[in-house]
Parts: C-alpha cells; sequence; structure tokens
C-alpha cells in the first residue's frame, strides 16, 4: 500500500506541471493587464513599463513559465501585481480559514447524512423518510450563498444567537497560531471562551456550505443501504441473533460505505472551489475572497496560486479516498 | 416434550397481486437426536417453513393465518422480540445454502463468528465456558479462543492463523465450514440447513454433510435439512417429509417413506431420480401435477 | 417437407425509436415529482418569454429610479417589495429570469456540442488523438470550475456572452469524458462492424450509427446539469462577475440585496427564492428523465 501511494504522489508531479503550464497559457491568452489596472489610469508609460519589468512580464512566455516553475519548489509562488505580496505567503495565511470551514462543513455533511441515510433505509416510506426525503431535495436545489443570507436572517438578526458574519470579533486577538484553525488553537491553548467564539462564527458558514452535500450524502448512503439489507449475509447475521443494531452500524454501513466514499471525496473539490460564495456571504477571510479580490484585478498570479492549491488538495484527497476503499473493501488490490 | 413442534402452520405472503397463500396447514414434530430431511421443488415452501421457526419472515408482507410453532414449549410466533434473538444463534443455528453470499465480505471470517459467539455467550455465558459476571475482556478473549476453536473442529487448517483472513480467501467449500462453525458456535439445539450443499463441488458435498452427521451424533441435536436432493436424504437423513405447493403430502422415517412410498408425488419424485441403470434420453420430470390431483 | 410459410412481420404503425420514446415519456408520466418539475420547468420558460409583455413596470427594468419609494415591503402593488432604488422586485425578478434560463441553457448546449465533438473524436480513434484531448481534459476536470470560470469571465470584461463563453469553458470536459466512455462502448458493437462492411467512412458511422445510440446519456445528464448552469450564472452574479445592473440578473439582485439585508429582507428572498425554484424544477426534471431513460442507474 505504501508503494501504491508513493507512485501516486510521484504521478501528480506531471499532473501539476501540465496545470501550471494550461493556466499560463490561459492567462497570458485572456485579454487584461494587470500593472495596467494596478498602476492606476494616471500612470505614465514610463512607469508601466518599469513596473512590467519588475514583475518580469517583459520576458518572453516560455521563460516567465519557466522562472515561475522554478520558483515553486522553493516555494516562490510569484508575487501578486496589485498588492506587491508575494503570493506563497498569502495563500499560507487565508488556507486555514477556509479549510476549517470547509472541514467543518464536511463533518457536518458527513456526521449527519450517513445516519439519515442508514435510518431512512431502515424505515422506508416512514414519516422520517418523507420529510428527509423532501428536505434533500430542497437542500440540493438550495444555493449555498442564498441559504447562508436566510441563516444569517434568522439566527443572526430575528434570533440574535450567533455572530452575523466573519471569522473572530475585529477588536479580540484570537488564539496564538498553531495550526491556523481558530477552533483547534483554542483547544490547544484551552481557551474555551475562544473556542466558543470560534464555534459561534464557525456555525452558520459551516451549515450554509453543509447543506447540499449533506443531502447528496443522504441519498446515496439510503440507496446503498437498500442494496445491502437485501445481501444474503444480513439474513445470515439476522439468523444467528445479532442485535439490529449491530447489524445496522456495523456490517451494514461498512459495506454501504464504499459508494458513498467516492461523492464525499468530490464534495470537497466542489466545497473548496465554491467557498468563495460562502465566504462572500459571511466575510469570512480565506481562500475565496482573496481569489475573488486578485480576479477583479485581473492579477493573475494569485489566482494560479489558489487554483494550484486547491488542484494539489483535490488530487490529495482522492488519493485519501482511493486508499479509504481499500480500507473499507479488503478485495481492492493496491496496483 | 417435543424439541420443535409445528401444528398447522399457515402463512400467507402480500405482493403487488394480493395476497397469496403459502403454506397450507403444516405439520412437523422433531426431536433430539433427528435429522429431518424436508424435500420438494423450488417454491413449495420449504423455505419459508425454515424461516417461519427462528420467525425471520417480515410481518408484512408475511402473515401468519393459524397455527403454532412451538420450540422446547414456547411459541415462537407469540414470543417477544427479545426472546426470539436470544433463541436465534444460541438455541437455533441457521445455513443458507450459498456460501459466496452468506458471509460479509468487509469483515474478517474471525470478526463475524465472534460476535456470534458473545451473542450467545451474552444469552448465556456457558456457552463460552465462563460464569454470568465474567468482564467484558473475558467474554472477549473466551469467545475468540471458542472461535478458534470451532473453526478447528469444522476442519479449517490453521484456524488459529486463518481467522483474520477475509471471507473471499477461503473457496466455497471453506466459506461453508466457517458458515457451519458459525452457527454451531452457541450450542443450539436445533440446526435449520438450507440446501447447505446446493452450491457447491459434488466432492464437497460429501465432506460437508459428514461434518454435519458428525455434529448431530456429538451434540445430539435436532436438524431440519431442506434439500432438493433426494440422494442426500437417503445419505444423512433419519426422517424425511415431502412438501409439494406448501403441504406436507407424506413424512416419516427415511426408509419407509423411500422404500414403499404412499403418496404418488413421491413415487414420480424417485422416479425422476436418475441412476446408474438409466439410459440416455429417458430422465423424467414432474409435470402436470397440481395439488388438487393428490387431494 | 413442406415449404414453410413466409413469415409475416406485422406492420407497426410507429418506428420503433418513437415507440420507445412513447413508452419513456409514459413511465415519466407515473412520477409525480418529475410532472411537478416539468410543470415548473414549462411555467418558467412561458413566464420568461411573456415577460416583456406582462412585467408590471417595465421601466424599473430599463434603470428608471423611483426613490420615493424605496424599501416598499410586499404589498397589492409591487408584489415582491421594491429595493434600494424604489424598483419593483417582481418586474426585476421576472425579467431577470431571461438571462439565467437563456444562459443556462446556452452554457449547457455549448458544453454538450463542444463536449461531444471532443469526445467521440477521442472515443472514436483512439491512440494519441485519444491521449491528448483527454490529458487536456483531465487537467481541466482537477480545476475548481468556479474560480476559472470567475477569472475568465472578469478577464473577458462584463456581459452575459462573455459570461457564457466562461462558463461553458469549464464545462465541457465533463461531456467529453461521458461521450468517449458511451462511444468506446458502442464502437465495438455488431452494428458498426457491419455498417463498416458496407464501406460506410467515418463521419457517417460516427454521426449516424453511434451518437444517435448514445443520446440518453447526454440528454440525462443536460438536464441534470440545466439546474447548476443556472445556478453558477447566479453565483457569478452573486459575487460580481458576469452581468451588471442594470441588466437584471437573479444572482446580481442578491448580491445587491446583501447590504441591505437583516431590514429589507424582501429584496433578497425574491431573487433568492427564483434561483431555487429554478434549480429544484430543472433537478426534479432531470431526476425524472434519469430513472426514464437511464434504468441502469434507477434506485
Amino acid at each position: 500500500m505504501l508503494l501504491f501511494v508513493l507512485r501516486r504522489l510521484v504521478l501528480v508531479v506531471p499532473i501539476l506541471i501540465g496545470l501550471t503550464l494550461l493556466l499560463f497559457v490561459v492567462a497570458r491568452l485572456l485579454p487584461g493587464d494587470p500593472v495596467g489596472l494596478a498602476a492606476g489610469p494616471n500612470a505614465t508609460p514610463e512607469l508601466i513599463a518599469s513596473l512590467r519589468q519588475e514583475f518580469g512580464l517583459d520576458q518572453p512566455l516560455p521563460i516567465q513559465y519557466w522562472t515561475y516553475l522554478t520558483g515553486l519548489v522553493t516555494g516562490d509562488w510569484g508575487m501578486s501585481v496589485f498588492t506587491r505580496r508575494p503570493v506563497f505567503e498569502d495563500v499560507l495565511t487565508y488556507l486555514p480559514a477556509t479549510l476549517e470551514l470547509v472541514f467543518a462543513a464536511l463533518i457536518i455533511a458527513v456526521v449527519v447524512g450517513i445516519p439519515l441515510g442508514l435510518l431512512t433505509a431502515v424505515y422506508r416510506n416512514g414519516v422520517l423518510d418523507y420529510a428527509t426525503r423532501t428536505l434533500a431535495l430542497g437542500g440540493i436545489a438550495m444555493p449555498r450563498f442564498f441559504l447562508g443570507l436566510l441563516l444569517q436572517l434568522a439566527f443572526a438578526a430575528w434570533l440574535d444567537i450567533l455572530p452575523l458574519s466573519g471569522r473572530y470579533p475585529l477588536i479580540e486577538i484570537p488564539p496564538e497560531t498553531v495550526t491556523g484553525f481558530y477552533t483547534v488553537d483554542a483547544l490547544i491553548a484551552g481557551d474555551w471562551y475562544a473556542l466558543r467564539i470560534a464555534l459561534a462564527h464557525l456555525a452558520l458558514p459551516a451549515i450554509a456550505m453543509a447543506l447540499s452535500p449533506l443531502a447528496t450524502i443522504m441519498r446515496m448512503m439510503r440507496a446503498s443501504t437498500i442494496e445491502v439489507l437485501q445481501q444474503d449475509y444480513v439474513m445470515t447475521e439476522r439468523a444467528l441473533g445479532l442485535s439490529n443494531r449491530l447489524i445496522l452500524f456495523k456490517y451494514v454501513l461498512k459495506n454501504a460505505m464504499t459508494s458513498t466514499l467516492t461523492v464525499i471525496g468530490l464534495y470537497v473539490s466542489w466545497m473548496l472551489g465554491g467557498t468563495v460564495l460562502v465566504e462572500t456571504v459571511f466575510d469570512w477571510p480565506g481562500l475565496g475572497l482573496y481569489a475573488t479580490q486578485a480576479i477583479l484585478t485581473q492579477d493573475f498570479m494569485p489566482v494560479i496560486g489558489v487554483t494550484l492549491v486547491i488542484a494539489i488538495i483535490y488530487l490529495f484527497t482522492m488519493l485519501v479516498v482511493d486508499v479509504l476503499y481499500g480500507v473499507f473493501n479488503p478485495k481492492v488490490r493496491y496496483a | 416434550m417435543a424439541l420443535l413442534d409445528i401444528r398447522n402452520l399457515n402463512l400467507a405472503m402480500r405482493s403487488y397481486e394480493g395476497e397469496t397463500q403459502i403454506l397450507h396447514g403444516i405439520d412437523l414434530v422433531i426431536e433430539r437426536g433427528e435429522i429431518w430431511g424436508m424435500v420438494g421443488e423450488t417454491g413449495s415452501g420449504k423455505s419459508l417453513t425454515g424461516l417461519s421457526i427462528s420467525r425471520l419472515i417480515p410481518t408484512p408482507p408475511g402473515r401468519y393465518l393459524a397455527g403454532s410453532i412451538e420450540f422446547q414449549g414456547t411459541d415462537v410466533l407469540k414470543a417477544a422480540e427479545r426472546d426470539m434473538r436470544r433463541l436465534r444463534g444460541r438455541h437455533i443455528g441457521t445455513i443458507f445454502q450459498d456460501p459466496t453470499t452468506n458471509l460479509n465480505p468487509v469483515f474478517r471470517i474471525g470478526t463475524q463468528i465472534v460476535d456470534v459467539a458473545l451473542h450467545a455467550g451474552h444469552a448465556d455465558p456457558t456457552v463460552l465456558g465462563l460464569s454470568a459476571g465474567a468482564s467484558r475482556r473475558e467474554f472477549k478473549r473466551a469467545a475468540r479462543e471458542k472461535a478458534i476453536e470451532m473453526l478447528d473442529k469444522v476442519g479449517i487448517p490453521k484456524a488459529a492463523e486463518r481467522i483474520d483472513d477475509y471471507p473471499h480467501q477461503f473457496s466455497g467449500g471453506m466459506r461453508q465450514r466457517v458458515l457451519i462453525a458459525m452457527a454451531m458456535i452457541g450450542k443450539p439445539d436445533l440446526l435449520i440447513a438450507d440446501e447447505p450443499t446446493t452450491a457447491l463441488d459434488v466432492s464437497v458435498q460429501a465432506q460437508i454433510l459428514r461434518l454435519i452427521h458428525d455434529l448431530v451424533a456429538e451434540r445430539n441435536i435436532g436438524v431440519l435439512l431442506i434439500t432438493h436432493n433426494l440422494g442426500v436424504v437417503a445419505q444423512i437423513c433419519t426422517h424425511v417429509a415431502v412438501m409439494h405447493r406448501g403441504r406436507i403430502l407424506e413424512s416419516g422415517k427415511v426408509g419407509d417413506v423411500l422404500k414403499r412410498p404412499a403418496h404418488v408425488y413421491t413415487q414420480a419424485l424417485l422416479n425422476s431420480v436418475p441412476t446408474v441403470h438409466t439410459k440416455r434420453g429417458e430422465l423424467r420430470g414432474l409435470s402436470g401435477l397440481t395439488p388438487e390431483s393428490f387431494a | 417437407m413442406t415449404t414453410p410459410e413466409p413469415l409475416a412481420i406485422p406492420r407497426r404503425n410507429q418506428s420503433a425509436r418513437l415507440e420507445n420514446w412513447s413508452r419513456a415519456f409514459y413511465r415519466f408520466r407515473q412520477s409525480w415529482l418529475s410532472m411537478v418539475g416539468l410543470a415548473i420547468v414549462v411555467a418558467l420558460i412561458v413566464l420568461a418569454l411573456l415577460a416583456p409583455f406582462i412585467v408590471p413596470y417595465p421601466e424599473h427594468v430599463e434603470g428608471v429610479t423611483n426613490t420615493a419609494a424605496r424599501f416598499q415591503p410586499p404589498s397589492a402593488s409591487a408584489w415582491f417589495g421594491t429595493n434600494a432604488l424604489g424598483q419593483d422586485m417582481f418586474s426585476l425578478v421576472l425579467v431577470g429570469s431571461q438571462v439565467s434560463l437563456f444562459s443556462g441553457l446556452a452554457v449547457v448546449f455549448i458544453a454538450v456540442v463542444v463536449g461531444t465533438a471532443v469526445g467521440a473524436i477521442a472515443g472514436y480513434f483512439g491512440g494519441w488523438i485519444d491521449e491528448i484531448l483527454m490529458r487536456v481534459t483531465d487537467l481541466l476536470l482537477t480545476i475548481p470550475s468556479l474560480i476559472l470560470a470567475m477569472a475568465v469571465a472578469a478577464a473577458l470584461g462584463t456581459g452575459v456572452f462573455n459570461m457564457i463563453i466562461a462558463i461553458s469553458l469549464t464545462w465541457w470536459p465533463a461531456y467529453a469524458r461521458l461521450v468517449r466512455g458511451e462511444v468506446i462502448g458502442k464502437k465495438e458493437e455488431q452494428f458498426i462492424a457491419a455498417a463498416h462492411a458496407l464501406g460506410a467512412g467515418w463521419p457517417r458511422i460516427l454521426c449516424r450509427h453511434i451518437l444517435p445510440n448514445i443520446v440518453s446519456p447526454i440528454i440525462v445528464k443536460a438536464s441534470l446539469d440545466m439546474g447548476f448552469a443556472i445556478l453558477t450564472v447566479a453565483s457569478l452574479g452573486f459575487v460580481g462577475i458576469g452581468v451588471k445592473p442594470p441588466t437584471p440578473e437573479w444572482g446580481t439582485l442578491l448580491s445587491g440585496a446583501r447590504s441591505y439585508m437583516p431590514d429589507y429582507w424582501w429584496t433578497a428572498v425574491a431573487p433568492g427564492m427564483a434561483i431555487f425554484l429554478a434549480v429544484l424544477a430543472f433537478n426534479l426534471l432531470g431526476d425524472g428523465l434519469r430513472d426514464v431513460l437511464d434504468p441502469k442507474a434507477r434506485r
């Protein structure tokens, strides 16, 4: 299995090289002049020329690409033309906020979606089944940003029990940075107050992001559980007296998980790619807002950097899914 | 008091087309030490009779119209679900037809057999050689030891190592041995074997039948062997019941029924068994026989 | 031995393919959720087409403001209330449906055409053509599509057409993958070998024999994607890229309403519900079509 993981990791390299090349070509093919935008409307041609030289934009494209590619390895992901800050540092600053949000949403979706899928499969056509299936149909169609607005309206404005937006109150100091995840950092520091604040801020955006994956995971889980419940071995397990709880949550669950696993993996990239929508609603200082800012100023380097990070996480997630696949299904051979 | 006493069992099943009566008044008494063969065609209700004994037919779609099934004096059709669970695995062991689909593919066989042993042990600690006050850890250790012992007994070589293998690492015959070990680990008083050898090679069939036969002789339990193979019945059964269209047409000692079949259907069934002397093209089937023809 | 009677084939009054479709429609009608989806979709399309004629305040859609009547809650004269500029939300949402539905349709259409062409060529010819096309496709699939669409749309500049191009660019790879797999499967079948034997060239085999046989999965995916295309269009509008006011578009309207959110909630609810309803309807329709046309995927 170690060999399998290593081989997959090696395969990631050509994918990333191809990806950067593609992004580079697309970025240069598109009309748009980041330097002109950054320098402002009153800039003299000389100023623009010197800026272009500073960012290496006067070089031929293959040279620019080569410089970028060699820089990637050393942690030099280029500079933002607009903020003049190195992209790699910025990405490292904003990534934890986004990852914390995505993980929180993923946990909600999995922890709620999988048991609900199991239970609705067992109590098929019952009240719970119809209620959750109706909610699921709506949940999949609900835009994340609209749901976020509605949640803000309900819990922040009317009920006033959760903060409207942001990741932490501006006037307060977040827990000392270790992982960059405020919730985890608060736990490490043993600061219960900070943990409560961080969780309160995390709740609404995480729910807004989680609903659609939750609904899909539930539907997948329900369908595969129904299929597993009809298998012969479930009858044997019942005939030999194992309790329904043991059969369902141990023997059926593991079998039904395999097909749901792929969906969960795909949703990680879906959430990362769409994080901008939820971040916009909740002013969540993550990669999405950072990328949007860069896109609006046509600042290519940060956009390429964010895309690259998300692609790396996506590839990594798919690797984890494949490894887990083997855990859930012993017949899978790693090849 | 008989081990198992089925009286006038009537079962109906509901489907899209409406309710159909499947079993029409089944009567059957099994004592310890008896191996009952239940023969009949596909769809004659053999399997549903077997499943009814451990009350494994969901109601609905099933519905018991009349009758009783007394196991050691308690009517299983009226028992609470908790009491039924205590019977299953501990007092009634069950083996099904296809060993390739009746083991859970994603769990080690050890996990599955230990869970059954633990279940039986919680119902009756003496099964695992423990007293009632034993700790969780003692239960777990005893269950695993018992599982290895049982796997060894059903003829799995190197049971202590192979207990941590997955089902797909075993051959069909070996998997059926594992399933027999699972069914027998709770020291049941009654074993229900639903076509246990149908999916196996002929040579493996004989081994499995011998295994069942030896276990019965050693533990003095009752067996209901459901099969459509008269050869199997002749080999190991003490008694036989012939089923057709939800009725038992004829039952009794194997010698009596097979040598002097009283019923035309049994005669036809016996005649359809090919022997070495059967000539090419002489295979006989059963056709045109409706329940009315036996009325 | 007697000469066998010539086998009489009963004449049908419709072709086999037509009969299949009518049977499929019969099954579709059996599922009331699919019918609800179809009904809402038809209603939305009719409303979008009729919008210019039935809109209560056409001048508001043109950008005329009426600050005296700003932030009116929903009432008989303004069903969905008015916004910060005193414009009737109902008029804006009604006309906005044109942009959303049309863009969604256009995105899916372009993605289907491009994806089918690429996938069919890659699948039919195989070899290095397949390698190159599929490597590019796979790379595009690893890129988060919303961010790519945002970047392209921003670079191309605002406008409905540019936005459609930007989103389509990120959508065709999924169709290319789907079509390639289907073509490879069909390529091996007997009737293709028969067509070869009759001397048919590759354009004819591909267009006349293979593609008509893989229409169902494409239709299923396209119908399921319609909802998400509308959602993506609205998403771009919401983050401020894509259609710019005064052209009414649901995502842009929602984005504008966000600043006035807790107090003047109706300005957000109307466009938000419109997006939700449209996506839901297309999803229901797509689910129904999948059940009918792709029996393997039925649960």
